[in-house]
């Protein structure tokens, strides 16, 4: 039994935890598949990657953002058939965007707690049910009595987030508009993707503006989507596989919901959820230590702005790191590999699938086109939500 | 707390109204769209697990217990009766003109069964009745549950 | 229990089938559409409803702790660093600074909006440092607002005040 401490926390494990399998449907605006039928074709291609079949699962964790968007109360419940939960102990998360890397640390502690051996968790996201705008479902996010009553669009906390970043570094709107040519290029090598394409920096600035900063090539698309992976322990995964990727550590934090109260330039929620998870694993220098990363990416500059959160860039270094290529699939930290939000769309909590399956992609070296050019052991993978509040972090490893 | 600045007078307690103007669009996904194209035609279907040999309805494109793949199957749409309810309310609560009654039927030939509208006399239905399925004019069908208008006595 | 895949690249393939809006409407795929009307009223409690009655008095209210001496604003009951009941009401001013600022070109449900509003976080004058409020900007053009721009409230007339958030018409640039 390992015991550590941080701020008071106690990491008490009864066994390590290992990923052995990931799947993800297509990445579509619109698809004719159920939520329960998207949930089911990304379980299937985890389950053939890991080698296992329904029977052997234990346990399954559900992550599904807002009911808001399928449009279905209790949506973990109406899930549950599609995702393998049938008979079994079956639960839902939800940290809004942060789900996709909340939901496989919660199977982290299904499995590190002793209590499962083989855990199933499954994102899902049908936006495209919400009417008449998948950013209409996030009406209801703001205050009623402080903050409806001016109409907002939920892009106007990124963009007030975007603009106060610009400031307190002095940053261009051309350093950030790299990201999203990064990340929608690297999409191009993945299957799955809703909107890889080769675009410049000048279609970025040119492009639609939403709510400036904001134009509509800084932004991810609205996304139907699922993704699956199976966590197991150590003596499962000896039998499955010769190389299996383990969790090293997991964190995540949340900040108060009265974010006009907090300077919104740097996600601290983010850094100290990277520093419990950055504690359990060890890592003392993430940038040294870190060899590829998944931050999330729903917006160019979010990129950016979650790398600094992570220890991954010095406050204000992430555009430079950017414009030197050090981000580039083949630099020294690749970022979003995958393509990210940005690339392969963004249906909410099954962004799993570019985050924590990616990660596991990565350093299983399955990535195929993906795979990033450098030897990799260590890597990590973030996601964030809410009301600019929650910072979800888990790294992995190649390495025991 | 300044309790003696805390607010006593129900009238200055506010609040403040409104309503999330949302509404959705479901797509019936694959086997959905399967199963209510089959029914505009007039016809049903239920899928069958390849491996166990469950029939789902209404069908499914997997078996929810061994992740296998379905078949679809022809079924009459008949069934029996195996629980029902006579509502005298509707859903905001308003009493309705005329009792309904909503039936689970167990359709033959299937491990599913259907909820509907049961148009009989209270009185008359009992568990295990038997019962078919009466659905609109062809050209009125759009390929929803509605299609069906209600389930029958046979 | 057989042994996981090897030498593969993931995801294989990409299952799924993409329908485009078009497809709904020439009924191509079957669908169902429901349009729920539901309606709600969200209590203020203690310290909004205060806030609310000030405003249509034309004056910002905020709450502070003797404990870590933040003036709090919005206002609320309770200190939620130090967990403790709040000790004070104070007024703050209706002018402050702009904190950050953005140009929305749309509305609620992503439609583009006839012209584009100018919305910024405002830290209030008499709060604690960054304790701000989102709320709309009036009286400037967009190419002219900066972070650090001091700025007023433009309130409605007292008898067109409804005790809301909105009795603030939007903030313009002073001095």
């Amino acid at each position: 039994m390992e015991v550590e401490k941080i701020k008071g926390l106690k990491f008490a494990k009864k066994q390590d935890v290992a990923i052995v399998g990931a799947g993800m449907t297509t990445w579509k605006r619109r698809l004719n598949e159920t939520g329960k039928e998207l949930s089911y074709i990304a379980v299937k291609q985890a389950l053939e990657e890991a080698g296992l079949t329904i029977d052997d699962i234990e346990m399954v964790v559900m992550g599904s953002a807002p009911d808001t968007f399928d449009g279905l109360h209790m949506k973990g419940e109406y899930l549950l058939d599609g995702s393998g939960g049938s008979d079994r102990p079956y639960m839902r998360v939800f940290v809004g965007g942060g789900t996709g890397v909340f939901a496989p640390i919660a199977g982290y502690w299904h499995v590190a707690s002793g209590l499962a051996d083989v855990c199933l968790v499954v994102c899902e996201e049908k936006m495209s049910s919400c009417h008449p705008h998948p950013q209409s479902g996030f009406k209801g996010i703001w205050d009623p009595i402080l903050e409806r009553p001016l109409t907002p669009n939920l892009i106007w906390i990124f963009a007030l987030e975007m603009r106060r970043y610009m400031h307190v570094h002095n940053i261009k709107h051309e350093d950030i508009a790299l990201v999203s040519v990064k990340n929608k290029r690297n999409a191009l090598d993945h299957p799955c993707a809703q909107v890889a394409e080769k675009i410049t920096v000048e279609d970025v600035l040119n492009s639609e503006p939403m709510a400036l900063p904001v134009r509509r090539l800084d932004v991810s698309p609205p996304s139907d989507g699922a993704a699956a992976l199976i966590m197991v322990a150590p003596h499962i995964a000896r039998q499955l596989t010769d190389e299996p990727v383990w969790v090293d550590g997991v964190g995540w934090a949340l900040d108060t919901t009265m974010w006009t109260n907090r300077d919104l330039y740097f996600p601290r929620y983010v850094a100290e959820a990277a520093k419990m998870a950055y504690k359990m694993a060890h890592i003392t220098d993430p940038k040294k230590q870190i060899d590829v990363a998944e931050p999330y990416d729903p917006f160019d500059y979010k990129e950016l702005h979650h790398m600094e959160g992570l220890g991954l860039a010095r406050k204000g270094e992430a555009p430079i790191l950017t414009k030197e290529g050090v981000t580039a699939r083949d630099g020294d930290l690749p970022t979003c590999p995958s393509g990210g939000l940005l690339g392969v769309g963004n249906p909410i909590a099954a962004t799993m699938g570019v985050k924590a399956c990616e990660l596991y992609w990565q350093l299983a070296y399955r990535a195929g086109k993906r795979q990033v050019a450098k030897e990799v052991t260590t890597g990590v993978c973030q996601a964030w939500g809410d009301l600019m509040q929650v910072g979800t972090v888990m790294v992995m490893s190649n390495k025991r | 707390m300044v309790f003696n600045e805390k607010i006593v007078n129900p009238t200055e307690l506010r609040h403040w109204e409104g309503k999330i103007e949302l509404y959705w669009v479901y797509t019936s996904g694959s086997a959905g769209d399967e199963f209510f194209k089959a029914l505009k035609k007039g016809k049903f279907i239920a899928a069958k697990c390849k491996e166990c040999g469950k029939v789902y309805f209404p069908p499914r494109i997997y078996c929810e217990y061994d992740f296998s793949e379905t078949e679809y199957v022809n079924i009459s749409g008949e069934g029996t009766v195996r629980a029902f309810t006579v509502a005298r309310l509707d859903k905001d609560e308003k009493p309705l003109e005329k009792p309904e009654i909503y039936a689970i039927i167990d359709l033959d030939g299937t491990d599913g069964c259907i909820v509907h509208l049961l148009n009989a006399k209270p009185e008359d239905v009992y568990v295990g009745m038997r019962v078919k399925p009466v659905l609109k004019a062809k050209n009125k069908r759009e390929g929803r549950i509605t299609d069906i208008l209600y389930y029958k006595p046979s | 229990m057989a042994v996981g895949k090897k030498d593969i690249s993931c995801p294989p393939e990409a299952i799924g089938t993409p329908i485009k809006d078009e497809d709904l409407k020439k009924g191509k795929v079957t669908y169902y559409e429901d349009y729920p009307d539901l309606r709600y009223a969200w209590t203020a409690g203690q310290a909004i409803s205060r806030f609310l009655n000030e405003l249509k008095k034309g004056r910002l209210i905020a709450t502070k702790c003797n404990e870590c001496g933040r003036i709090m604003f919005p206002p609320r009951i309770f200190c939620e660093l130090c967990f403790k009941p709040i000790d004070d009401w104070v007024y703050v001013k209706d002018t402050g600074v702009v904190q950050t600022f953005s140009i929305s070109y749309i509305d609620p449900d992503a439609r583009p909006l006839p012209e584009p509003i100018i919305v910024a976080v405002i830290a209030v004058d008499g709060a604690s440092p960054k304790m701000g409020i989102m709320h709309v900007l009036g009286e400037v053009k967009p190419e002219d607002v900066y972070i650090g721009m001091k700025v007023k409230a433009v309130w409605k007339d007292e008898e067109e005040r409804e005790g809301a958030i909105t009795d603030i018409k939007y903030w313009k640039p002073v001095g």
